[in-house]
């Protein structure tokens, strides 16, 4: 992360790097970044940052997806994750009526295939839902409106869930057997483990979507000209209806996770997650997908790296700090701001 | 956050409760309630305000029409500063309020308290203890507007007496030796934890960590996996449930520290596990092997009179704080009482009779009188612990015992 500003280009995130010189940073600065934190902080802090990053880089992806194809700045995001939370403790906790771990995996399994799927499914319908009846009629509007219409839908959300559960923690079954995987000295929990690898496989999975898929190739079209791409057969309505069902599943795929991770949510847990996850995206260049992933593993680690040199009381703030620097000499962020072009 | 508000602010405005008008209500006096009233708060000082509310039942005075008027300053279902003061100035604009019975949280009571002392407004609190409220430089700082006119005055006793109570109980009773501390970094949350830090290194304990989360945090891992490393026999939490108190324990067992007791003072004493948003419905099972302090007295004199006639109203037992919003009701009816004596009952006239250093209140905690600043002469901490096959096996809070620091 320090190193990344000193090697690249100050300001014009567009302008190409040298074309031999681009892959090979793009592969040793995070590997110097990962390599030093790792040694810095040991095995387990290591693996801290790495799930709350993971989280983060979730639900950036959602924001960063819908600013690059129609350039909102979707407030209600935050909001989606922590319904996709609700969405996931009501089918585990109150349908199935689960409470405690469960340790047979061939029962664990499925369920949390079932979790997943229940809670990505019905974000990603809430998602289709609200663009159809909040952002749509707004298309053509000034883009302050879509903006305050998403702040609107983010305290709609938040008081639908603060109505229905009511205004505290709410327990999530925390299915997931707690156990560690013991390497060296190191313990390190499965579930972090278990965390990491979905929110990377599902990374992966969009980045292949966006880069290989005819849909994906109608998403990049429209960010990059809506017009044109209009006029080039794509069908700008359905791709748009795409990015944020998309969008919106990556949400409540977050929202399960955390539920798993922390075991409570609560109705207004989005803004806190929804404010830091926009940084990522922020961070990484908004409208970037893997910018927005990056990002979010970023402030991942300050603040587990600003906890790990002893200032818990500051993570806020230095999240926001690293933000306003990276911002002053990179204003595009660290990727620069293209949805998928180079994905 | 804007629309739960207007809501909150809507409902509590509409909940002016008359209680029992007096005969022929010549002249309406109001008595305020200013609590947080939904969300985890509720759990906590939800049976403070039904305390008062009892006290108040009762109370009629001849030539007066008695009216209590309740707000709610809990916003999204968490104490909020801003809302409290716009709650305490609601309540000094309007000229028949006489006395206000709160607030629960130190932070709310660090804003009200200039708006109150301005306006020459009794304010009783149930449950505050930061000690920054009253006492030194930070205590005027508060009453700045009018500083010879006391008209704070709370029947908790302080956190630089319930924080080192804590420590006391953890070393001597529970033989604990390595803490680590965490706290939300709020006025009552930072406060008993240092106080608790202070009096834990001089029994000769080890403060192994200390580190801070504010409100809305939801990870502790990284606080959690750190302190591990440095195995503490305890994790001390300075704070409330609201803010993270049951969630800290719930996170423990992941870091490693589940067979770490847990200890707190009285922010995260709140009903039992059944309880929506109280610390043991969070922690869960988690939740054993907790210990709390409660800065008022636990064996107040006629206890079973008192449990039974709340229980008559309100079909549960009394909670933590019910005997104290109770009491804060007696003192302000006994300063009403007291005015009227005089002549008239006016604003004035009441801070001055519930602020008096010489009355000696009789209340159901006991007889209570007030220092210079308005903290109460009685300095009693009880002591509890987490009993997980209480409550039909979903785990409450069991008096353990009290000490009175006298």
């Amino acid at each position: 992360m320090t190193a990344l500003p000193a090697t690249s280009e100050a300001g014009g995130a567009r302008v190409p790097m040298g074309a031999s010189l681009k892959p090979l940073l793009r592969l040793v600065v995070p590997a110097v970044f990962l390599v030093g934190a790792y040694a810095f902080m040991g095995p387990e802090q290591f693996v801290n940052a790495l799930t709350r990053g993971a989280i983060y880089a979730l639900i950036a992806l959602g924001y960063t997806m819908v600013y690059g194809i129609i350039e909102l700045i979707n407030f209600a995001h935050g909001d989606m994750f922590m319904m996709g939370a609700f969405v996931s403790l009501t089918f585990l906790g109150q349908i199935l009526g689960l409470t405690g771990s469960i340790t047979d995996i061939a029962r664990l399994a499925p369920l949390l295939v079932a979790a997943f799927f229940v809670s990505m499914i019905v974000m990603g319908a809430i998602g289709v839902t609200i663009e159809r009846l909040a952002y749509k009629p707004l298309r053509g509007a000034p883009r302050l409106a879509p903006l305050i219409t998403a702040i609107g839908v983010s305290f709609i959300l938040q008081n639908i869930v603060m109505l229905k559960y009511g205004p505290f923690q709410t327990n999530s079954p925390k299915i997931f057997p707690s156990f560690d995987i013991v390497i060296g000295s190191a313990k390190i929990p499965a579930l972090s483990v278990f965390i990491i690898v979905v929110a990377l496989s599902m990374m992966v999975a969009l980045q292949l979507f966006i880069s290989r898929t005819r849909l994906g190739r109608a998403m990049r079209s429209t960010a990059a000209d809506r017009d044109a791409a209009q006029l080039m057969g794509v069908n700008i309505n359905r791709t748009i209806a795409i990015t944020f069902l998309i969008g919106a599943a990556l949400a409540g795929a977050a929202g399960v996770v955390n539920g798993l991770q922390y075991g409570v949510s609560r109705f207004d847990d989005g803004f806190q997650a929804g404010l830091k996850a926009f940084t990522a995206a922020v961070l990484g260049g908004i409208g970037n997908t893997v910018g927005a992933a990056l990002g979010g593993f970023i402030i991942g680690f300050i603040e587990v790296g600003a906890t790990v040199m002893g200032f818990s009381r500051w993570g806020p703030a230095i999240v926001f700090g690293v933000l306003v620097i990276v911002l002053v000499f990179r204003p595009s962020g660290l990727l620069g701001q293209q949805l998928g072009e180079r994905a | 956050m804007k629309l739960a508000r207007v809501g909150a602010a809507l409902a509590a405005a509409a909940i002016v409760v008359s209680a029992c008008g007096g005969s022929g209500g010549s002249k309406t006096i109001t008595i305020g309630i200013s609590l947080p009233l939904s969300g985890s708060d509720l759990a906590s000082a939800g049976p403070a305000r039904d305390g008062a509310l009892l006290a108040l039942k009762d109370f009629t005075l001849a030539g007066y029409t008695i009216k209590t008027l309740i707000l709610d300053h809990a916003v999204n279902g968490i104490h909020d500063p801003q809302q409290g003061s716009k709650d305490m100035t609601t309540l000094v604009s309007d000229a028949t309020v006489v006395g206000v019975v709160g607030p629960f949280n130190s932070s709310i009571a660090k804003v009200q308290i200039p708006i109150s002392n301005e306006a020459g407004l009794l304010q009783c609190s149930p449950a505050n203890t930061n000690p920054d409220l009253t006492k030194g430089d930070a205590g005027k700082q508060l009453r700045a507007k009018a500083p010879d006119k006391i008209n704070y005055i709370r029947v908790a006793t302080t956190d630089d007496i319930q924080g080192p109570a804590v420590a006391q109980y953890g070393i001597n009773k529970l033989s604990l030796k390595n803490v680590a501390i965490i706290d939300d970094t709020e006025t009552y949350g930072k406060g008993i934890a240092d106080a608790f830090a202070a009096e834990w290194t001089k029994l000769g304990g080890t403060v192994v960590g200390r580190e801070g989360a504010p409100k809305g945090t939801t990870d502790y891992t990284a606080i959690l996996t750190k302190f591990a490393a440095a195995k503490p026999d305890a994790v001390f939490y300075g704070g409330v449930t609201s803010t993270g108190g049951g969630l800290v324990r719930k996170q423990m067992d992941q870091a490693g520290l589940g067979a770490a007791a847990y200890l707190g003072g009285d922010g995260i004493q709140d009903g039992n596990g059944a309880t929506d948003g109280a610390f043991i419905n969070i922690a869960g099972a988690a939740a054993a092997n907790s210990f709390s302090s409660v800065a008022a007295i636990h064996d107040i004199p006629g206890a079973a009179d008192f449990a039974a006639k709340y229980k008559a109203e309100y079909k549960v037992d009394p909670g933590s704080y019910s005997a104290s919003g109770y009491a804060c009701a007696q003192i302000i009816i006994a300063a009403v009482k007291a005015a009227a004596a005089k002549g008239d009952v006016t604003r004035e006239a009441v801070r001055a009779a519930g602020t008096n250093t010489a009355t000696k209140f009789d209340t159901i905690l006991g007889s209570v009188s007030f220092d210079a600043v308005g903290d109460s002469s009685q300095k009693i901490i009880s002591m509890y612990k987490v009993d997980m096959t209480a409550a039909g096996g979903k785990g409450d809070w069991i008096f353990d015992f009290q000490v009175d620091y006298k």
